[in-house]
């Protein structure tokens, strides 16, 4: 199975059972939880089915491409069922047998892996699963998002396509992967990990990014009219009504602060103080987005909530 | 003839510890329902079964039917519900129809606070079944988890999402729901071997009935299982396994049914050191390590716990190449490692910061080798090697190694130091100086690694409580109650012993020009008392906490062994029949003698008889006492104090009245007191020491 006939599969399996089929978000995200189609959507009352891969950048992973397993860019394989049905391991394991696997001939467990993400204020349980010792997907029940509680919970499935894809065509180089047939990964992306390792660790210009840092998250605060002050128990306050925020721009630049933070940080210009600091500054910013986003949804009178059947993943 | 009953929550994969303490609570939790309403008999049994997916309860010995209730419940003051002419008032009617009685049923009673309205209530025990269906929810709801999560609806939280529940009383279904499943006799099998769902006949075939359905719900009998796999598939490789508990109790917890299945990777790697090898494959992919012998070579094999083994070839090869990945990654870092030697990493931890206020991990580096000087001189140790290990002993953090496994700090610094050809002692202590890493860990047994802990540890505490970053509830970031923990373990188990005064002065002159600390005073009077504390409950349960607090409190604060050997000798005293008496006896002269002035005794003011019998035994050994006390022969000392002190001194208190009306005689006899009483105290403070007898004198001293 090549590398993009894996993406069809995954595209095919979850079409089938009720997701929309979506595309990766058109600017640098460190994970598809950043693509607002989960960050936003996980937020509110309303029903979410969505698959859709997300080109992912690990600036500080990045290995010259000289290493066989490590990749500044890779892709995730990202599904969202809000709320999360009650048969979400089923057909997880289903799209495994999917893509040729079938679970009674391999060893595949769950094991415990909480995830956070500092930057974006979201917490979960879950695990990732492991194919034969490898880890090839998280899991993960979401509980919080942009500093919210989320309800309904969604259930997030990430597949690492990369890792998966190694272990069905048995190579042991991500290099060595077939794109597609007679078209190696090497001969799309070696070169790109070259280039990108020697921009994130060598030649990014710091200053430029701490400026750009600063810029988007100024823009944050003008798009959403988000005030200086806090209200009581350090509540975020607003200035404009909630639809005249700009939640979908405002939200561009948090995931542009976040990844020239990750920039620095590969090019290892922030000290661990400065680290929890710049984190704040993230986790500010898309706490007060994401709390745009449902007074947006609540002042629509949440959609959603008639248009799409909570169940349709589930069948 | 009573049934059993069972209870079995299932769900989605739950963490180990998840298991463990949510069985803890629900066995707690029925004991305590059960009991309350009165289903427990003599035979009355709960034991708890666990696997990853499911939470089960067995009850043995339940009553067949709830014990009756007779018992006369209390009301409100009889004046609030009767009228002065009997008639009832409200609260009259509103209590008996409480409790289904006409108000003509209610009685009076009379008690000290007053008259007051009574019933007497009875009520028919019900069935089993029948109270265990209210009581089960009860029961579910009692079970706690280390962090619980909501999923779909978000309106129930649990420890991962519920899937089914079944409740069986003997062969019937007692009904209840929970998290809003509807238990039944519905149960299910291993995930991947037997994934329908059965119905479980009756609750005393659960086990045999899961097992068919390759289940052991027994979690003692899957790790002898386990253990038995893995024990043979060693012998099988020409090995033995290397014995993990930890692991052990991992991997029989992620598992309904376990299978071992061996694999092995390319001997080339057997060149990292072992402890690599180990860290990769216990940490990241929890396999267990083979070994030629006991304490041999590892061999180039590993023991997978698996879930299924029905292809066994394809989970090795799966697991070999995901092995194969990260042995080869440990690899390329330590050739990349070795290029350059530790020391040159000296220059990176210039620009790491050890603490925002306290500056870089450089500087600390260099504070670590004064006060490593400092104590190696203190304690005979090489001062030229201990500064060395001092200089060295954190370079390895900037290793690629150790940046990917934080765990194996100290450990590839040694390595490295090693093939460096540093001196064993130096590259030993860069290793050692981590130890104790808990209370489970040993500490450094040589010399120059005990020196470098402790120089370590006392620069952490004194420049943490420098900045007021001083450990508050369950917050100490920095764990600094480890640290001083560990300092005080090295005095007392280690190679050398520290003084912990001169320790803090040493550390907090050491940080001069690198951080702005609180002044010596104010830091030494919080590590003070914040050392006391750990030394108090650090020994506390093996010679009671009284006998710590009574030579806590005649220690300087200096030497920590010289504590340990007071501590040491009252608890041997404490022990001796005698002791009671002399305690008593002591104690009393100190509450009589706490505010009274010292001075010289007048002979010629001493009575006759057991006073100057008093004076002059004590007369006789105070310079034995003080002499073995200043050598810190503290069990000489207080043997000579019960030897030759205890029958004058109970005979001075039986027969000498000390508070006369004479002014100058009874000073004289509170000088004799008070300066017997320093002298005792200069061992242990006695007055701390708790006794059966309570001093006949304690009102002198409140």
């Amino acid at each position: 199975m090549t590398f993009q006939e894996l993406i069809l599969a995954l595209e095919r399996f979850w079409s089938e059972r009720g997701c929309l089929i979506v595309q990766p978000y058109n600017s640098e995200v460190g994970a598809g939880t950043f693509n607002p189609h989960t960050f936003l959507r996980a937020i509110g009352p309303e029903p979410w089915n969505v698959a859709y891969v997300e080109p992912s950048r690990r600036p500080t992973d990045g290995r010259y491409g000289e290493n066989p397993n490590r990749l500044q860019q890779f892709h995730q394989y990202q599904v969202i069922l809000k709320p999360s049905p009650l048969d979400i391991q089923d057909l997880y394991l289903e799209s495994l047998r999917a893509l040729g696997t079938d679970p009674r001939h391999h060893d595949i467990r769950f094991i415990e892996d909480d995830w956070e993400s500092p930057t974006l204020g979201a917490w979960g349980l879950g695990w990732q699963v492991w194919l034969d010792g490898l880890e090839i997907s998280q899991f993960t029940y979401f509980q919080q998002c942009g500093g919210m509680d989320c309800k309904p919970i969604s259930g997030e499935l990430t597949y690492g396509l990369e890792r998966i894809a190694m272990y069905l065509q048995d190579v042991d180089d991500v290099y060595d992967l077939q794109w597609a047939q007679g078209i190696r990964y090497g001969d799309i992306y070696k070169r790109a990990e070259w280039e990108w390792s020697t921009y994130n660790f060598e030649q990014a210009d710091v200053d430029l990014q701490k400026k750009l840092f600063e810029e988007y998250e100024t823009q944050v605060g003008v798009l959403l009219g988000l005030s200086d002050k806090k209200g009581k128990g350090g509540a975020l306050q607003f200035d404009r009504a909630p639809l005249e925020r700009l939640a979908l721009p405002a939200y561009d630049a948090v995931i542009k602060c976040s990844h020239y933070f990750n920039v620095l940080d590969a090019r290892g210009a922030i000290s661990v103080t400065e680290r929890q600091r710049y984190i704040g500054r993230v986790r500010l910013i898309a706490r007060a987005v994401a709390e745009s986003w449902f007074a947006q949804r609540e002042a629509l009178g949440f959609p959603l909530l008639d248009v799409l059947d909570t169940g349709a993943a589930a069948q | 003839m009573s049934s059993e009953f069972l209870l079995e929550i299932g769900t989605e994969e739950l963490p180990a510890s998840f298991v463990t303490q949510a069985l803890g609570s629900l066995k707690a939790s029925a004991l305590e329902l059960v009991s309350q309403a009165r289903l427990g008999s003599e035979e009355l049994e709960v034991h708890t079964l666990g696997t990853p997916r499911r939470l089960a309860l067995r009850i043995r010995g339940l009553a067949p039917r709830q014990t009756d209730r007779n018992e006369t419940v209390m009301g409100p003051p009889w004046n609030a519900a009767f009228e002065a002419d009997g008639s009832p008032k409200k609260a009259a009617a509103g209590f008996a129809k409480k409790h289904g009685v006409t108000v003509g049923d209610l009685r009076k009673k009379t008690t000290d606070k007053g008259d007051y309205v009574s019933v007497q209530v009875h009520e028919a025990g019900r069935t089993t079944g029948v109270v265990l269906a209210q009581i089960l929810p009860q029961i579910c709801q009692g079970i706690t988890f280390p962090k619980s999560m909501r999923w779909g609806p978000g309106e129930i939280s649990f420890g991962r999402p519920i899937h089914w529940v079944v409740s069986l009383l003997g062969s019937d279904v007692v009904e209840f729901e929970f998290a809003g499943v509807q238990a039944g006799r519905a149960t299910r099998g291993h995930r991947f071997l037997a994934p329908a769902t059965f119905d479980l006949d009756a609750a005393s075939s659960y086990e045999t009935a899961l097992e068919r359905a390759h289940v052991l719900v027994d979690l003692t009998r899957r790790k002898d299982r386990m253990m038995e796999g893995l024990l043979g598939a060693a012998e099988s490789l020409g090995g033995v396994l290397a014995p993990d508990a930890f692991l052990a109790d991992e991997c029989v917890s992620l598992v309904e049914e376990p299978f071992t299945v061996p694999g092995s990777f390319d001997e080339s790697f057997l060149e990292l050191p072992d402890t690599v090898v180990v860290s990769v494959m216990r940490d990241h992919q929890r396999y267990f390590a083979v070994r030629a012998s006991e304490g041999g070579a590892l061999l180039p094999s590993y023991l997978n716990v698996v879930n299924t083994a029905q292809d066994p070839e394809t989970i090795a090869k799966g697991n070999d190449r995901v092995l194969r990945a990260r042995l080869a990654d440990a690899k390329f870092f330590v050739q990349e490692d070795r290029k350059a030697p530790l020391a040159d990493r000296l220059q990176k931890l210039e620009s790491v910061v050890f603490q925002s206020k306290l500056g870089t991990m450089g500087a600390k580096v260099r504070r670590l080798q004064a006060n490593a000087r400092a104590l190696a001189e203190r304690a005979g140790a090489d001062p030229a090697a201990c500064v060395e290990a001092a200089r060295l002993c954190k370079t390895d953090l900037e290793t690629l190694i150790v940046f990917e496994f934080p765990e194996l700090q100290g450990e590839m610094g040694r390595w490295y130091a090693m093939r460096e050809g540093i001196d064993p002692a130096i590259a030993d202590a860069i290793r050692d100086h981590y130890r104790p890493q808990g209370a489970d860990d040993v500490v450094p047994d040589q010399l120059v690694g005990a020196v470098v802990a402790v120089a370590d540890r006392i620069d952490t505490l004194v420049g943490c409580f420098g900045i007021g970053l001083v450990p508050s509830g369950s917050a100490d970031p920095f764990a600094l109650r480890r640290a001083a923990l560990g300092i005080i373990r090295i005095a007392l188990e280690g190679p050398i012993d520290v003084d912990l005064r001169q320790l803090l002065e040493h550390a907090h002159a050491a940080y001069a020009g690198d951080a702005e600390l609180a002044p010596l005073d104010d830091v030494r009077a919080s590590l003070e008392s914040f050392f006391r504390a750990r030394i108090r409950a650090m020994l506390k349960d093996a010679h009671g906490g009284d006998v710590v607090d009574a030579c806590l409190g005649a220690w300087d604060g200096a030497s920590l062994r010289d504590l340990q050997s007071r501590v040491e000798a009252v608890s041997e005293v404490r022990a001796a029949p005698e002791f009671e008496a002399l305690a008593v006896a002591f104690k009393r002269a100190f509450n009589i003698t706490k505010e009274s002035a010292r001075g010289p005794i007048d002979a010629a003011l001493l009575e006759t008889g057991a006073e100057t019998a008093l004076a002059q035994r004590f007369e006789t050994v105070r310079d034995q006492i003080r002499e073995a006390t200043g050598a810190r022969r503290y069990a000489d000392a207080l043997r000579l104090v019960a030897k030759e002190l205890g029958e004058p001194i109970d005979r001075f208190f039986e027969e000498v009245f000390v508070m006369v009306d004479d002014p100058s005689v009874r000073e004289n006899r509170l000088r004799l007191l008070g300066e017997i009483a320093d002298t005792v105290n200069g061992i242990a403070h006695f007055h701390h020491l708790g006794t059966k007898l309570q001093s006949r004198d304690s009102s002198v001293s409140a």
